[in-house]
């Protein structure tokens, strides 16, 4: 906008060459201007790198946006395919690494953020990576998973022609507040979207069916079709419980997990709207995953997808769904979906000293109620390693843990050690969801507590590692470190990269 | 249940809880302070029984020994607020009598006078505390450590507050305890929560319970007593609750140096 506005002669008369010349002068200052902000996060990048910071750092793009605080939406208006973006609490980083990949399939690759930095620096940064000294992009699109509150700010600046949300709970509350402030701030931003943009929003999410009210953009659906996927969810960790035309309690006529499944209200008769990205059939299958049958606007496919739980099936119908939007075939998404392998711990499995190690992100009661029943199924005297952190990244109010469940996982623990910055209050957890005292262990240090719980494995047996974010991030540092990591650090550098 | 108490020798002690709105005011962990309150009384062998209230539930309070109350959100909270009043002078009569009683956070404000939110909105309180409650733009967050004073016992308590309401009392009222580190009933005067009988209120959540097991079992030594003839609580062993105590103790130290404020600022 301001670039047009900017070539646009203003003035007429005698001043006009000099004005013209000025003008000229200020296009030149400009794009110096944008050169410079470039560079500058460019050489901020090599030096946070040198400095051991490592992918999560802010500073190029910090540096880079305090230079020309414009940068994003100018690189942004240069990618002939535009912008996609996933928001939503959980499940963002799964469902834009899935995108990516089905992409690099295809031979092409996004401009795409890391895991984890998901503001408008986190996104400046990956720009400011793919792009040349004048600010011109590498790639053709940009793939950007955004912060639920980053997300208004990232439409402004980007544009979207494709913005998916996977879901809303509260856990994050400590940071924005409330979760209906926050729900209408993002309908507010989707409202500004234009008529060829499209909206792909969970259906079976109560909050997040109700986000396209406003906007003129095309609204999709996903959703889990399959009625055999009943869960025992609405009960410690339910969010958005209340009809949004009305006020009153929704009624549940199935539950996924959490708040999650086809709900109707009783007074006004609003319903869950049909999705037509949908599970129809879910066959979950332990730590190993599911085999899902899918359709992606009536096309259907099956395939064996190699996450677990109920809650990535979310994720996949999120990834498949934009994909189908963004012109991608059926046949390249179903093989992107069973060459998946996860970059960032969310269910993945190492060997170590004779042992596994089952690594799992759980980073709220949802996603730890969810992990838990997978675990669950794995056996009933499993070995366990819980780490909490309460740093930023994790949240630094740890009371959730008593809204999870652990009372299931006691009785399938033969063991527990209990680690990271918060490894008291796990382990209290643990003893109050009834595991005996004997068989509880506290050990701060992330490393000794590794090794002391596959150690204390058998021989050829699992450990299952239930991690916070951060936690989760050191153990892959530590295993990378011992060697055992290795080849999916490598994959992850090329993708991110 | 009358007919029970007639003959007190036969009877053993039982503690009735009653847990008001789980459905609605369950913000941050809030079933943690319940499930400790459980298992601290069946470690005991004190038989112990949970019923929970919502709304619009017909329920005799004066049944009960020991009321909870956690905290929710805006909408939530008037919900509540209207049912609330309509067993006000019930409740208030319940803790005259001796009943036991925690509320945390969003339930803690209810229990007031009144509760004046951000947008102007009035919500009135029960009257069970002499306070009031204000809106606030900026939200109070982070751990919490206040010193307290129950029955002559001095003792610290460690949890974690988040709340945008600021919470005077009324000449009448008294304090749960001194805040340590963080903000407590208003972020000025140094207050946190309130004690009136055996009824608190508190801002602090993390749960608290759990980790300040001399508070737990105050609660329920104060909700057995109400009922019968009880001298103390049989020991338990505290070793992981006083660790968790400790460990939130030094992080909330820890968080007033310096080192953690540059750290802050840096990953901000
Ligand atoms: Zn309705």
């Amino acid at each position: 906008m301001r670039n047009a506005r900017l070539n646009r002669p203003t003035v007429r008369g005698s001043a006009h060459a000099a004005r013209r010349s000025c003008g000229k002068v200020k296009m030149f200052l400009m794009a110096t201007r944008e050169t410079l902000a470039v560079c500058a996060g460019k050489a901020a990048m090599w030096a946070s790198r040198r400095a051991g910071l490592g992918a999560g750092s802010n500073l190029p793009g910090k540096v880079a946006l305090h230079l020309l605080p414009d940068l994003p939406r100018r690189i942004a208006s240069r990618l002939p395919e535009g912008c996609a973006l996933i928001s939503g609490t959980n499940g963002k980083t799964t469902t834009a690494n899935l995108l990516a990949h089905f992409f690099s399939l295809l031979g092409e690759r996004p401009i795409h953020n890391r895991v984890g930095a998901n503001l408008v620096t986190g996104i400046t940064a990956a720009m400011v990576e793919d792009c040349d000294l004048r600010g011109r992009p590498r790639g053709r699109r940009g793939l950007f998973e955004v912060d639920e509150a980053t997300l208004p700010k990232a439409v402004e600046l980007l544009k979207p022609r494709l913005v998916t949300i996977t879901n809303l709970y509260r856990d994050q509350l400590d940071r924005y507040g409330e979760l209906e402030t926050l729900a209408s701030r993002m309908r507010g931003a989707l409202a500004t979207l234009d008529r060829e943009a499209v909206l792909l929003l969970n259906a079976d999410d109560p909050l997040v069916s109700t986000l396209g009210e406003d906007s003129q953009a095309q609204v999709v659906y996903f959703g889990i079709e399959d009625p055999r996927r009943q869960g025992e969810g609405i009960r410690h960790a339910a969010d958005s419980k209340y009809c949004r035309q009305c006020g009153a309690h929704l009624e549940f006529l199935q539950v996924h997990f959490s708040h999650m499944g086809k709900y109707r209200c009783p007074a006004c008769g609003a319903e869950r709207p049909s999705p037509e990205i949908a599970a129809l059939e879910v066959e979950l299958e332990g730590a190993r995953g599911s085999r899902v049958r899918l359709s992606l606007m009536g096309r259907e496919l099956e395939v064996d997808y190699p996450l677990p739980g109920l809650y990535n099936v979310h994720n996949l119908l999120a990834s498949a769904g934009a994909a189908y939007l963004l012109g991608i075939e059926p046949e390249v998404i179903a093989q992107g979906v069973e060459s998946y392998r996860t970059v960032f711990g969310r269910g993945e499995s190492f060997s170590l000293r004779g042992r596994r190690l089952f690594l799992v992100l759980s980073k709220n009661p949802t996603g730890f109620n969810e992990v838990i029943r997978t675990v669950k199924r794995e056996g009933t005297s499993l070995p366990l390693l819980l780490a909490l952190n309460d740093r930023i990244a994790d949240g630094r109010d740890v009371s959730w843990i008593w809204d999870v469940d652990f009372e299931e996982l006691a009785s399938a623990a033969r063991f527990v050690v209990a680690t990271g910055t918060r490894a008291e209050d796990m382990a209290l957890r643990m003893k109050y969801a009834g595991l005996k005292r004997e068989a509880i262990t506290v050990e701060r240090d992330l490393r000794k507590a590794l090794l002391q719980a596959v150690d204390r494995a058998g021989e050829g047996e699992t450990v299952y590692a239930l991690t916070t974010y951060t936690a989760t991030l050191d153990i892959r540092r530590m295993l990378s470190r011992m060697g055992v990591a290795e080849q999916i650090w490598e994959n992850a550098r090329r993708k991110g990269a | 249940m009358k007919s029970d108490m007639t003959d007190k020798e036969e009877v053993r002690p039982t503690l009735r809880i009653l847990h008001l709105y789980p459905d609605l005011m369950n913000i941050y962990g809030d079933r943690g302070n319940v499930i400790a309150l459980v298992r601290r009384c069946q470690w005991r062998n004190i038989p112990v029984l949970v019923n929970e209230l919502n709304l619009g539930d017909e329920v005799d309070l004066s049944s009960y020994d020991l009321f909870f109350i956690g905290g929710g959100q805006d909408r939530e909270q008037t919900l509540v607020c209207e049912d609330l009043r309509q067993r006000g002078e019930e409740l208030r009569r319940a803790v005259e009598q001796g009943a036991a009683l925690l509320s945390v956070c969003g339930g803690y404000q209810l229990l007031g006078r009144e509760f004046v939110t951000w947008k102007g909105e009035v919500l009135p309180g029960i009257a069970l505390f002499d306070m009031r409650t204000e809106g606030g733009e900026k939200r109070f967050i982070g751990n919490v450590a206040v010193r307290s004073r129950l029955d002559g016992v001095s003792g610290t308590l460690v949890g974690f507050e988040n709340h945008s309401g600021r919470t005077w009392l009324g000449p009448g009222a008294k304090p749960l305890g001194k805040v340590i580190w963080g903000y407590g009933n208003n972020g000025e005067d140094g207050t946190e929560g309130c004690v009136y009988k055996a009824a608190l209120g508190t801002y602090l959540h993390g749960s608290l319970l759990p980790k300040n097991p001399h508070l737990a079992d105050w609660l329920i030594l104060h909700g057995l007593c109400h009922r019968y003839k009880v001298e103390g609580l049989d020991p338990l062993d505290d070793e992981l609750e006083w660790k968790a105590h400790e460990a939130a103790l030094k992080r909330t130290q820890a968080e007033g140096s310096l080192g953690a404020r540059i750290t802050t600022f840096l990953r901000g």
